[in-house]
């Protein structure tokens, strides 16, 4: 059912062809129509004019005048009017008078007679293969015997105004047919024409390949109309290119991440095996495989968890999150860790409720938590920060610390990066966390940020606001989870 | 306790299946889904340990069939499927537990333990001890040696979960679960930490030290020393 719509050039050529050709149409019938009644009004004219002339005569022809004398005085008196003919009869048929040409005796029995001759009233008779416009009127006259009214019968050819119009019409409509070709062929070649730049356009776009995608298409050689199609494209360009960088970033990040400890264990087994050793030595040996076992397995699980977030496949089981709650039930939990680094903890600001996942929310926070608490100096305190504005509950995380520079600030939630390059095997996580509570975040339609000024760095995430009162039961699967399998590991 | 394993990446079952013996239980393993299928309807088990992905006859379709079948034997599913779909189904199925690889052979003893306890009663006793550590569960009060030992809530908390497991290894993420309720690793040393804090009050002062660290898997409370 779904059929591919028609092509853009028969669209245009049909509904344009449609609209000319009806317009020709309409003007042909109009021209057509106007010089036809203009003809017509002519020999009604002139017809008009024959019988007032006769009428006049026959007024002042005297009675008993002789035939002879009575057809000069008629024939002199239509001399002006060539083309026209006529015939006087009287009521009981006798011709009086007849011009040459055809008999109008036909013509004065078969038609009622009128007062004045018009438009509406005069016919169209044939006659001998010839076509006379023609009327019949009655006059009073002393000419006939008993000086009764006399019938006049007019007519005039209009053989020559048929050939005219008849020509005129082939003409007109061999004009019109020429017309609409030619205006169907111009549009067609308009609109192939028109398309031009979109061919072009199209041809451009193949050429762009995978290693090409810092290609954009040059806006200033489109048509206006194409514009924003290829502003789009770019767009469209732009992210594919940053997410390809990113991609092609993190398979680069996630080889190099995990060369390092195969590289580590490769080594130490090989070492161990060189040579016999004591069972100690050997158990040291597997301990500390252990450790760097530890370390992928868990760097794993956050790259499958962020490839989650990045196939949107991450989905919060929403409840209502007593944030403040949140933050004082992590403080309790790094309180042992923070306080032998001499960090303080502190939270301020008025309760606040989002919608979301309870245990990705605490995830997100516990990581930037953690991280602040580990780069703020001994003596210095983490300050947690809860606020609203509008619609937006803000979450605001500062440490106090050196500066961060702009140019890491901006990278400082992309994944594997990190601050300090030497601080990579220290055993702090592979870099993930941050990343990890930015997937959180964007998958609950909030946003993260982070800004360093003199003395402290301050992370700030905002999300949609719900009010605390309306506390539904926390239910949802994560939590009925969790009764089935209350030490779940992180996923 | 006799426990049946099905799995069939053959490493893995047969590491699984040694730890499980060590720990002191008896275990059928078998490497695909029919004979997994036959063992868990015919056999008599404390524990099923099920992998999802089985080139026959799948982990769903045999705990599906274990509990049309009315068995209520505990099952614990293993698998390298990790969503949130899969966790739901295999929870709706009637499976007790999930554990994603790759996990922590302490995390799956652990949880091994977990389940075959939940069948028998919880032991609701008032007092716990281990060797001279006395723990009055009701008033929260600890005592070693007749020393009354004060402690903050979660450190009580703490000692009571090596306590009531003592004997058994306690991996840190399942410390942190239990103890704090948070499900996830947060990439910093907060177990260590709390269980130096523990043991400088109720291990420092007295001999035989009780709390064990076992190197890359978790703590142990236990009256001897560990092997």
């Amino acid at each position: 059912m779904n059929r591919r719509p028609a092509s853009l050039a028969v669209r245009l050529t049909v509904s344009i062809g449609v609209a000319i050709t009806a317009v020709l149409l309409v003007f042909g019938w109009t021209v057509e129509r106007s010089i036809s009644n203009h003809f017509v009004q002519q020999d009604v004219d002139e017809l008009d004019a024959v019988v007032r002339t006769l009428r006049h005569t026959l007024a002042a022809i005297p009675p008993g005048i002789p035939p002879k004398a009575l057809r000069e005085r008629l024939a002199e008196a239509v001399s002006g009017h060539h083309n026209a003919q006529f015939q006087i009869s009287t009521s009981d048929g006798e011709v009086i008078y007849a011009t040459s040409g055809p008999s109008l005796s036909q013509l004065a029995k078969g038609v009622r007679p009128v007062k004045t001759v018009t438009t509406d009233n005069v016919s169209v008779w044939r006659t001998n293969g010839e076509t006379l416009r023609a009327a019949v009127v009655q006059a009073p006259s002393a000419v006939g015997p008993g000086a009764e009214p006399v019938t006049i019968a007019v007519a005039t050819g209009i053989d020559f105004h048929l050939h005219y119009l008849q020509r005129f019409h082939t003409n007109l409509w061999i004009l019109t047919a020429i017309a609409c070709l030619i205006a169907i062929f111009a549009t067609w070649l308009a609109v192939f024409q028109g398309h031009a730049p979109i061919r072009r356009i199209s041809r451009d776009i193949r050429t762009i390949r995978t290693d090409q995608l810092h290609v954009r298409l040059d806006l200033q050689t489109v048509p206006a109309e194409l514009t924003e199609l290829v502003s789009a494209f770019n767009d469209m360009i732009g992210r594919l290119e940053a997410l390809f960088q990113r991609l092609s970033d993190f398979s680069g990040d996630i080889a190099h991440e995990l060369r390092t400890p195969i590289t580590n264990l490769k080594t130490q087994t090989e070492v161990a095996l060189s040579q016999p050793r004591d069972i100690e030595q050997y158990r040291e040996i597997l301990y500390s495989n252990l450790e760097e076992y530890d370390r992928m397995a868990k760097m794993v699980s956050d790259m499958l968890f962020l490839a989650q977030a990045d196939n949107q496949l991450l989905k919060p089981e929403f409840a209502t999150v007593d944030l403040n709650a949140e933050i004082q039930d992590l403080f309790d939990y790094f309180s042992a860790w923070a306080e032998e680094r001499e960090v303080g903890l502190h939270l301020t600001g008025s309760p606040v409720c989002v919608q979301g996942d309870r245990l990705m929310i605490r995830r997100a926070l516990s990581n930037l938590l953690s991280n602040a608490i580990r780069y703020t100096p001994p003596g210095h305190r983490v300050t947690a920060n809860l606020a609203t504005n509008d619609h937006q509950v803000s979450v605001q995380i500062r440490n106090s610390g050196p500066v961060i520079p702009e140019e890491h600030l901006s990278r400082i939630f992309d994944r594997f990066y990190r601050l300090d390059a030497s601080r990579q095997r220290s055993g702090e996580g592979a870099g993930l966390g941050l990343a990890i509570a930015k997937s959180i975040i964007e998958a609950h339609g909030g946003r993260i940020g982070a800004q360093s000024t003199t003395g402290a760095t301050t992370f700030e995430l905002s999300l949609p606001l719900v009010p605390c009162g309306d506390s539904q039961s926390p239910g949802g699967f994560i939590h009925q989870f969790n009764h089935f399998e209350p030490d779940r590991p992180e996923t | 306790m006799k426990l049946l394993l099905v799995e069939d990446e053959a490493k893995t079952g047969e590491y699984v299946r040694q730890g499980l013996a060590e720990s002191g239980f008896l275990v059928d393993l078998v490497r695909t889904g029919l004979d997994g299928h036959h063992l868990a309807l015919t056999g008599s088990y404390d524990l099923i340990i099920l992998d999802v992905m089985l080139p026959d006859v799948d982990g769903w379709h045999i705990v599906r069939a274990l509990r049309e079948a009315r068995s209520s034997v505990p099952v614990l599913f293993l698998t390298a499927r990790d969503s949130v779909d899969d966790r739901v189904k295999g929870l709706e199925l009637g499976a007790d537990d999930y554990l994603v690889k790759p996990f922590a052979f302490s995390e799956l003893l652990a949880r091994v333990r977990t389940l075959l306890r939940r069948g028998n009663a919880a032991s609701l006793q008032d007092q716990l001890q281990v060797a001279d550590l006395v723990l009055d569960i009701a008033r929260r009060r600890v005592q070693r040696q007749d020393q009354r030992i004060s402690l903050t809530n979660k450190e009580f908390a703490l000692l009571e979960l090596l306590v009531r497991r003592q004997g058994e290894v306690l991996p840190r993420s399942l410390i942190a679960s239990q103890v704090w309720d948070m499900n996830f690793d947060s990439d910093t040393n907060v177990i260590d930490v709390a269980i130096r804090r523990l043991r400088a009050k109720i291990d420092d002062a007295f001999e035989p030290k009780l709390i064990h660290t076992i190197r890359g898997m978790g703590y142990m409370l236990d009256a001897g020393a560990p092997d």
